[in-house]
């Protein structure tokens, strides 16, 4: 890293002579360092996966998650470090319940994306402060169909088909651009998203990690929840099924 | 008149009473090795009863008990502020707090709130360090005094010149006046102070609760009262 | 007027003299609740009426409130009052479904109220209402519970509960027909009691109103009523001089 000793990387109030922002790429790595969160979007609903890499087999099953509910409607799925995405989620929580008790309507997610993207961005601002280290993925259904949206370190944050952050993050975006999302059913998605998760996952660098599955459709009452264990089981089925034929075709070679 | 002072004038008249009168009696009597608590169960609003069993006993540990009447919610504040403060001496001294030291803490907790009071006459009774019956009587800005026996609430005036009689041996001649009530009298007493002072007082009946504190720890029956 | 202006809560306006006002008086009230326990649960009913002193202002007004899945609450006195304890609720509920935080039981919501009422009552500023909660709690058995709260922050708990005006007429006919039998009633004879003791307070209470909505919780959950009418019957009036001729 060219930027290192130069001394531009260490404020993340003062841009380097080529415009950039060093901390808050830094951030970015720190997003990296974790397992990798997808999500995609369907004419039917939004289903997030996260890959949640669990560093002692002491650790109980099902804890410290990284999928959280926002409001009834509305689903966070992050990668990065998580105290900064449990911060990220308090505020969310805190923004939608404002809105929705100052209009009485359910928050429409692009506004919430707003207010999400623009506290992330005052974190870049100030030398006193800290870019968070999180890439949050929000899943909603609102009165405006499903939506998809991904949050960058600097607080840009686009809407997506499907989006994928974290350690794999290039590789299952390559898979992701494979599928042909406009045709795809929220069930069939469910499987994709866990066939992907299971995909890139690297068993030579973490060796134990959890699939967590959340979605939020029509399926679901609009309301954004765990993924059902049935539905669950059988898109882990698809997922292992999938890769075992991937390896078959490895060893015909 | 001054224009403040007028002013005083109208908001105190505007001024919402953020106090109401809940009735019910309570009533402690001490023995030499023993403490009887009593306190009918009758809420009541006005001339509306609101409920035929509301508890205004609480027990804040395995010897003392706490009977209020007058406010209700206060009462049932100030119960609880009690048993919270118990249960931190407890926590930090690795024992259980004696009657005279809840006693002295309830009068603290109580004086706190000076200008603004509990509406609540409480009594606290159970036994002592050293085993003896012992009742503690306050008024809502806690006053506290040591008795041997003490009735509160809207039947006061009925029953405590009969205690002062029965159990204070006021006004009676040749009586050995070290004399002290036996378990089985005090409790009787109990009974006869409540069912004729139901008798006369709208705000006293329905159930009573009579609690016996002992040696052998605290026991409670529940006895029925006048529904009228 | 400002946005801040519009925004700041209710009752708390600063006087000229640099004192706070606070409600002094309710100005639009629902009248009666009544609340009964069953074989089965409990049941409650209220009318729809919201009045501006003896006007009849709003006549669409739903005071039964399911909050969670096995509790009800039914408010009589100031609405906007309620509407604020809503609100509470709601965010109160929000918050657990978004943390999977312990499902809140009828007597914890009952708790919590309480408390606002008290801390309410004793900031005198009171929040001008009488609450009846009612409810099934799956963790304790299908307990059922009934538990009324006021603007002092006094608590009781009963099998028949009236607020209001219905603590005068409808309570009396409760404490004879649901009180003794709470553990056999069934729930038709249950909805019966709540139906006559609403006629009669629509007859006797004149800030009542013949659209009434009833609810019930069971161990299956919240159930409540479209609102309807009962059937009433005035030709009584014909022989009373003045009254109708």
């Amino acid at each position: 890293m060219t930027s290192v000793g130069t001394g531009y990387d260490l404020s993340v109030s003062t841009y380097s002579p080529d415009g950039r922002l060093f901390q808050v790429e830094y951030a970015g790595k720190a997003v990296d360092n974790s397992g990798t969160t997808i999500g995609i979007r369907t004419k039917d609903g939004v289903v997030l996966a996260v890959e949640k890499i669990i560093p002692t087999k002491l650790e109980v099953p099902g804890s410290n998650k990284r999928i959280f509910s926002i409001d009834k409607h509305i689903g966070f799925a992050s990668s990065g470090w998580m105290p900064d995405v449990k911060g990220l989620v308090a505020r969310a929580r805190e923004e939608a319940w404002e809105y929705q008790k100052l209009y009485k309507v359910p928050t429409p997610s692009k506004i919430l994306a707003e207010r999400i993207g623009m506290y992330i961005q005052a974190y870049t601002l100030y030398s006193s402060v800290r870019p968070f280290g999180a890439m949050p993925i929000m899943a909603s259904v609102d009165k405006d169909g499903p939506q998809l949206y991904m949050f960058e370190t600097s607080g840009a944050y686009y809407g997506y088909r499907g989006c994928a952050t974290g350690k794999a993050k290039q590789l299952a975006r390559t898979e992701l651009e494979k599928l042909d999302i406009d045709s795809l059913s929220i069930r069939d998605a469910i499987k994709e998203a866990a066939r992907i998760i299971y995909t890139v996952h690297d068993d030579s660098k973490d060796k134990l990690f959890e699939l967590e599955l959340a979605w939020v459709s029509q399926e679901s009452g609009n309301v954004f929840s765990k993924v059902p264990q049935d539905i669950f089981d059988e898109a882990v089925q698809y997922a292992k099924r999938a890769n075992d034929d991937d390896s078959d075709d490895d060893d015909d070679l | 008149m001054s224009t403040e002072i007028q002013n005083a004038a109208k908001s105190h008249a505007g001024r919402w009473e953020p106090y109401v009168d809940n009735g019910g009696t309570s009533l402690a009597i001490a023995g030499p090795d023993f403490c009887i608590i009593a306190s009918d169960t009758r809420q009541s609003e006005g001339y509306s009863i609101n409920t035929r069993y509301d508890s205004k006993v609480h027990q804040i540990t395995d010897k003392v008990l706490f009977a209020t009447s007058g406010y209700s919610a206060d009462g049932k504040k100030l119960a609880e502020n009690i048993k919270i403060q118990a249960e931190k001496y407890l926590d930090k001294n690795d024992k259980i707090i004696q009657a005279p030291s809840i006693a002295q803490m309830t009068s603290i907790i109580m004086y706190q709130k000076r200008f603004f009071p509990y509406y609540v006459f409480p009594i606290l009774a159970g036994l002592d360090g050293e085993g003896k019956g012992c009742v503690f009587s306050y008024d809502p800005v806690g006053n506290m005094e040591r008795v041997g026996f003490q009735v509160y609430g809207s039947a006061s005036a009925l029953i405590q010149p009969f205690l002062d009689n029965q159990v204070g041996l006021k006004h009676q001649e040749n009586v050995d006046k070290n004399r002290t009530l036996s378990k089985q009298e005090a409790f009787d007493l109990a009974i006869d102070s409540f069912t004729s002072a139901t008798e006369r007082d709208i705000y006293t009946g329905d159930y009573l609760e009579i609690y016996t504190v002992d040696s052998t720890g605290i026991h409670k029956e529940v006895r029925t009262l006048k529904f009228d | 007027m400002s946005s801040s202006l519009l925004l700041s809560k209710k009752n708390s306006d600063v006087t000229e003299n640099g004192t706070y006002k606070h409600t002094t008086s309710p100005i639009v009230t629902g009248t009666s609740v009544l609340a009964l326990k069953y074989k089965d649960g409990v049941m409650m009913a209220s009318d729809c009426l919201a009045s501006y002193g003896s006007l009849a202002r709003f006549r669409n007004v739903r005071r039964l409130q399911p909050i969670g899945t096995h509790t009800i609450l039914g408010a009589s006195g100031e609405i906007s009052d309620f509407q604020f304890i809503q609100n509470q609720f709601e965010g109160l509920m929000l918050k657990e479904h978004v943390e999977d935080g312990q499902k809140l039981e009828t007597s914890s919501i009952y708790r919590y109220l309480s408390n606002v009422m008290y801390g309410r009552r004793s900031k005198v500023d009171p929040l001008w209402n009488k609450y009846i909660v009612a409810g099934v709690e799956p963790s304790k058995n299908n307990n059922i519970f009934l538990g009324f709260v006021d603007l002092y922050g006094t608590t009781y708990q009963s099998s028949v509960m009236a607020t209001g005006f219905g603590a005068h007429i409808a309570l009396p006919i409760m404490r004879k027909y649901a009180e003794p039998r709470a553990d056999s009633l069934t729930e038709e004879e249950a909805s019966k009691i709540l139906d006559d003791c609403m006629r009669v307070l629509y007859y006797r209470d004149a800030r009542s109103f013949n659209k009434i909505q009833k609810a019930k919780v069971t161990a299956q959950g919240v159930e409540i009523s479209e609102p309807y009418s009962l059937s009433t019957n005035w030709d009584f009036a014909e022989s009373i001089i003045g009254y109708g001729s």
